[in-house]
């Protein structure tokens, strides 16, 4: 072996794989992202040792900051979302790696400067531009990224890649032109799509739990599975992003990307291999197989296929809330969507027939999120003489946040000489089976975006068939020339609507 | 001699090993009644085999690793007993004075089916460790002196995943070590000598005999290990690697637990990197987490054993 080639002191080493030398370039440095996400989640990789032997960061943002000032915002970063009250060694040290331009998005001097401080000696030529920047200006800075050779390696062994941030685009038409922008100047393998839900261990472990498992696989379709429930609840309203929330509504806000992917990660055949095209190309083909959606526009004989809904003033986590349109930035006469709740049909030899019912909201009573699978009833209640109350299907339910991990439910004798019946619960729970915390997903995805790992990253043609899915839905509602929205009062599981919606196939949403 | 005299699980319960399973049964039932909520799921059987001397700290250790994750603790420690007394909890189990001759047949009795089982090893016969190790998923050397039970290792490997615990004290002393090494100037330079001050001369063998097989390297590299003036809370103190070209010394730091590294070439730079939670808690906690076989430390503790001792 040459061991000049690889690094064999690597080998079963616990705490890796750790990066080749990077610059981390973020777009954004002074954003409230950087702020509450990635400066946090750099100092745990650095405490954790995952960053690289040579790392350095360079913030780029139009405030008007230097180095020293960058730092500082990093310490008081670490001092309100990592609970670090004063710097220690760890963050000192990173901190010395910090470095900061400033400038305007549109000026080619910007990058310019960039370019120059990349240049400088010592720096690595292996570069990961995060684009924590509004999408409106995306094209514009990797245009002018382009522009200014950045988007190149300077030597055989450098390497450039580029984090976009959600949402990638705002409907098919415009997330076909940011692909076709971003394509111009860089390459697939370089685009990072970030969607942090894919950082979930949960959702990783979903891929861990039917495919490294024989037992549930062989039941993980139509002949056993009855429907699957996927709910992604929010406490919070619109807090400061009313005018982001504004224009994007929940459907684009969570269910294009975050709840698709979820619902890829459920549905998905096994890959051949577990490697990211492998992956990804078998996500793809759960969303090449949802039949169209079908949205209420107000003609009664279309199927209700999407609900959507709005919450008013209510009650939630003790308090009294104002409604959406009471909300600081928000049009009184507001369409936008609060709760969206649909029903998808997979045309799929696995699926046919099993339906699999999504909802979302803000100002729900409780923050969860998690995907339920509710098996068939087994054929004959052959303890129905001596245990009349009607038998609980199997629930399978993985939580994704905020208490990570999977139950299972299933029907259990109560203790007596009597054969009565009662539905248990066997827990697994990340908090406390493995007694270590579960990293950020920021932490995960930064890291294999060094990596170079796209596995947990959306991949262009994913993104778009999913805008393929919901854009009919948003031109139904813009067509339908309704002034008003079903609502639900804040603190309550979404509207009526959404209850009958589920009812009409002879089911119920799961109370949680 | 008895659990309570070794002082293990003062709040438990004395009962026949016979009674065992069902006091422990009645106990997790008495304390979901008190504390509601649902039965935590229990993920592995965690076995401690040590000299009675040894038992209260790892007692103490593995209490509080068992509030975080779900696993049967046993803790046995040897002596004479061929009818020993038992103590429990709803968790937990502890036997004093066992003759080892017999240690198997209680582990074998006692750990739960189809979970995985831990042994964390603290002294006792080799032939012993040997036994035991046959109903192990994984076992942790934790012996001062390991000579004896580094032997039985190559024995045991193929059925049993083994580490020694200062193996995972070492871990962080390894990825700067590893981190560093994707330096061009360092992998590329021509390695003369690697020096080790260490309180701890099997972490330092061990540590020297980790570089000497993954890099591969000929007899010419000179190995120097120099004992530290003064007893020390980790067990190495410091490591410098000499090549040509670049000299590397990693140093444990003053006041906090870091570790300082110097490159020194054409251009001087530093790493400082946290040195990890050096605990007993939490270092046994992070080996008995793993389940599969480390390869590394298997070719680490064979170069290991040719690596000589300090004067």
């Amino acid at each position: 072996m040459d061991v000049s080639a690889t690094n064999p002191l690597l080998d079963g080493l616990r705490i890796e794989p750790t990066p080749q030398p990077t610059v981390l370039v973020i777009f954004g440095a002074s954003g409230d992202l950087t702020n509450r996400k990635l400066l946090p989640a750099l100092y745990q990789l650095a405490r954790g040792q995952r960053l690289p032997a040579q790392f350095r960061v360079l913030g780029v943002a139009r405030t008007s900051w230097d180095d020293e000032a960058f730092r500082a915002h990093f310490h008081e970063s670490l001092k309100t979302f990592a609970g670090l009250a004063d710097p220690d060694e760890v963050s000192k040290a990173l901190a010395s790696d910090l470095f900061y331009v400033g400038g305007e998005m549109d000026d080619p001097a910007l990058y310019a400067r960039i370019a120059s401080k990349l240049a400088e000696p010592g720096w690595p030529d292996g570069v990961l531009f995060y684009l924590a920047i509004p999408p409106t200006v995306y094209k514009q800075v990797v245009s002018r990224l382009a522009d200014a050779t950045l988007v190149k390696p300077r030597v055989d062994n450098g390497w450039r890649r580029v984090i976009v941030e959600k949402p990638f685009g705002t409907d098919l038409a415009s997330a076909r032109e940011l692909n076709r922008a971003l394509h111009r100047y860089l390459d697939e393998p370089q685009i990072f799509r970030i969607d942090h839900y894919l950082g979930k261990e949960t959702v990783q472990n979903l891929l861990v739990f039917r495919f490294a498992n024989g037992m549930f696989e062989p039941v993980w379709n139509r002949r056993y599975i009855d429907h699957v429930q996927i709910t992604a609840a929010e406490t919070v309203g619109v807090e400061r992003r009313a005018a982001y929330y504004e224009s994007a509504g929940a459907l684009r806000d969570m269910v294009q990307n975050h709840l698709m992917q979820v619902l890829a990660h459920v549905a998905m055949e096994p890959p051949i291999r577990f490697s990211a095209e492998n992956v990804r190309d078998r996500k793809l083909d759960v969303l090449l197989s949802i039949q169209p959606l079908q949205s209420s526009n107000g003609d009664d004989r279309t199927p209700l296929d999407v609900v959507r809904a709005q919450y008013t003033a209510g009650w939630v986590n003790g308090a009294e809330v104002p409604g959406y349109r009471q909300e600081e930035g928000v049009k009184t006469s507001s369409l936008t969507e609060t709760f969206v709740a649909m029903r998808l049909q997979l045309d799929s030899w696995r699926w046919a027939g099993v339906p699999f019912y999504i909802r979302t909201g803000k100002r729900l009573p409780k923050r969860t999120t998690e995907i339920a699978i509710q098996f068939r009833r087994p054929p004959l209640h052959l303890f129905k003489r001596v245990s009349p109350t009607s038998i609980s299907p199997n629930l399978l339910i993985v939580n994704v946040q905020p208490d990570e991990g999977i139950s299972v439910r299933f029907e259990a004798k109560l203790p007596g000489t009597r054969m009565q019946l009662a539905p248990v619960m066997m827990n697994f729970r990340y908090g406390s089976a493995f007694g270590r915390a579960v990293p950020e997903a920021y932490e995960t995805l930064l890291l294999d975006a060094m990596l170079g790992d796209p596995t947990l990253f959306a991949r262009h043609d994913f993104v778009e068939h999913s805008w393929g899915l919901i854009t009919p839905v948003h031109e139904a509602w813009a067509a339908s020339g309704a002034t008003e929205i079903p609502a639900y009062e804040a603190g309550e599981w979404g509207p009526r609507e959404a209850d009958q919606l589920i009812a009409a196939d002879g089911r119920r949403w799961r109370t949680l | 001699m008895n659990s309570a005299s070794m002082g293990l699980l003062p709040d438990g319960q004395d009962v026949p090993f016979s009674d065992i399973e069902s006091t422990m049964a009645q106990l997790a039932r008495e304390g979901r009644r008190r504390k509601g909520g649902p039965a935590r799921a229990l993920t592995a059987t965690v076995v401690v085999v040590g000299e009675p001397d040894r038992m209260a700290e790892a007692a103490e250790a593995l209490g509080l690793l068992s509030e975080a994750a779900g696993v049967r603790t046993i803790l046995i420690s040897e002596g004479q007993e061929t009818a020993p007394s038992a103590r429990v909890t709803a968790h937990a189990i502890g036997i004093a004075g066992l003759a080892p001759r017999f240690l198997n047949n209680a582990v074998a009795a006692l750990r739960l089916s189809s979970l995985p089982t831990a042994v964390w090893w603290r002294g006792g016969p080799a032939e012993a460790l040997q036994e035991i190790a046959h109903l192990a998923d994984r076992l942790v050397i934790d012996v001062e002196d390991p000579a004896r039970a580094w032997r039985v290792v190559g024995s045991i490997v193929d059925e049993t995943a083994v580490t020694d615990l200062r193996w995972g004290r070492l871990t962080r002393w390894r990825s700067i070590f590893a981190h560093l090494y994707d330096l061009p100037a360092v992998r590329h330079a021509r390695v003369r000598r690697l020096s080790l001050t260490a309180s701890d001369p099997f972490a330092a063998r061990l540590f020297a005999g980790w570089m000497r097989a993954m890099l591969q390297w000929s007899p010419d590299v000179a190995i120097h290990l120099v004992r530290a003036d003064a007893p020390s809370k980790w067990p190495i103190e410091s490591v410098q690697l000499e090549a040509d070209g670049v000299d590397i010394t990693v140093k444990t730091g003053s006041g906090h637990p870091c570790l300082h590294a110097t490159i020194a070439g054409k251009e001087t730079s530093t790493r400082i990197v946290p040195l990890g939670n050096g605990a007993l808690k939490a270092v046994i906690g992070e080996e008995l987490a793993v389940r599969s076989r480390d390869i590394a430390f298997e070719r680490a503790l064979d170069a290991a054993l040719e690596v000589p001792a300090w004067p």
